[in-house]
């Protein structure tokens, strides 16, 4: 809450629930980044990742940090300001968190090149991050907001973003993600891309989760199709191939090729999209 | 928009036009690619791996010699484990020989890659073709 929060002796309180909201981030950004972080691809794109192409990833990850922190947020972030402090805060946590954890399992040596060492961070603070972010939202559920509240058209375009790329970033460096697109027909492709969309609706909005969506009675299922559903695919779609080309997985390949690559890597991206909407 | 309560969500009943106009433009674009799809299953033939190789570069090393070459995937399966031999040849003698393995080369698409030689390819001929591959 806004203003309620600001009495005088509340200062004490306010710092315990700052650190407990840190902890949070930890255990989020472990949670949520230790599948990368034992990957042994994410290891090796240490060395390959081309550095503008990871510098402007870790670039993209700011402004979704900081729209996730407006929604989430350690605290109850009501300014902007407040959200980019809370953004740099979980960009800590998972720069901080990286390194413990690549040290803990000894993949960063004292004889590794530098660059190395930092590209490696670097990489797997983005999901550590976003972990971090989420880990108020998925472990605290200290829900406050009884009141009704607006989401902005296109702020629930970008958290789907936000899941898309989480999901992404686990998945778009494996190698196991090229062979299926090598292993698979046109016609598999067509499969993935209907069951994806259909997952996307119907985890939205016939399945009643949590924080699923509603519809008026009188309104019919294909006006949230169209004004939701299909644009998140699409984001979807935009998310497989940013990432795809961040891992330099595109490479010098036919159209078809890429496609199927990017519808691949599709399915997992619109169900992260499905998710962000239902849990942020 | 979105409106929120209870941690449900109730779409709002009378969206703004950018809403529309943003599902119209998905739409389309989920319908075209839609159609290039089933277009392209149609009409594409399953062909299996047919592997040229081009040489592009013969350079000094520190150590040795390097050979560096295109290899190209025209049909539209992907080979995978794909073994190229590099010989060096002084008239009908093979004086050395190495190879290189791929994972992958893609369906219709291109990779790099070198082989190297301690002799010098100077003089003699280089020859530097697939041996084979696996299915992905």
């Amino acid at each position: 809450m806004a203003g309620e929060a600001t009495s005088a002796d509340d200062t004490k309180n306010e710092f315990n629930s700052f650190v407990t909201g840190l902890g949070r981030g930890v255990a989020g950004a472990l949670f949520l980044a230790l599948p990368m972080l034992m990957t042994m691809e994410m290891w090796y794109l240490g060395f390959t990742i081309a550095r503008e192409r990871l510098l402007l990833l870790l670039l993209v990850n700011i402004p979704l940090l900081i729209l996730l922190a407006h929604r989430i947020g350690f605290e109850e972030t009501f300014t902007w300001r407040e959200a980019v402090r809370d953004a740099i805060i979980a960009y800590g946590i998972g720069i901080v968190t990286s390194v413990i954890v690549l040290a803990a399992l000894g993949l960063l040596h004292a004889d590794m090149p530098v660059s190395e060492a930092i590209a490696k961070i670097a990489l797997q603070s983005v999901p550590a991050s976003i972990g971090a972010m989420l880990g108020r939202s998925q472990l605290g559920h200290d829900d406050t907001e009884g009141e009704d509240k607006e989401t902005p058209y296109h702020s629930e375009l970008m958290m789907m973003a936000a899941g898309a790329l989480f999901l992404s970033l686990n998945i778009a460096p494996t190698d196991e993600m090229m062979v299926l697109a090598y292993k698979m027909s046109i016609w598999h492709a067509i499969v993935v891309t209907l069951l994806s969309i259909t997952l996307m609706h119907g985890f939205v909005y016939a399945v009643s989760f949590i924080g699923g969506h509603e519809l008026d009675p009188e309104t019919p299922w294909w006006h949230a199709f169209v004004r939701f559903t299909l644009p998140g695919y699409v984001v979807a779609l935009a998310i497989s191939v940013f990432a795809l080309w961040i891992f330099e997985r595109l490479g010098d390949s036919s159209a078809v090729e890429i496609m199927l690559s990017v519808i691949v890597l599709g399915f997992p991206a619109s169900l992260g999209a499905a998710a962000a909407r239902l849990i942020l | 928009m979105t409106k929120s309560e209870q941690g449900h969500h109730r779409e709002r009943q009378d969206p703004h036009w950018i809403e529309w106009l943003t599902g119209i433009v998905s739409a389309l674009l989920v319908a075209a690619m839609h159609g290039w799809l089933t277009w392209e299953a149609f009409t594409r033939a399953p062909t299996p791996p047919d592997l040229v190789v081009t040489v592009l570069t013969v350079e000094k090393t520190t150590a040795g010699h390097r050979v560096a070459f295109d290899i190209y995937n025209t049909a539209t399966t992907t080979a995978a484990a794909v073994t190229v031999v590099g010989r060096l040849r002084e008239g009908n003698r093979v004086i050395e020989e190495n190879d290189v393995t791929f994972d992958y080369v893609a369906a219709e698409s291109k990779s790099a890659g070198a082989i190297l030689f301690q002799n010098d390819p100077a003089g003699r001929t280089v020859d530097i073709q697939p041996a084979g591959y696996t299915d992905p």
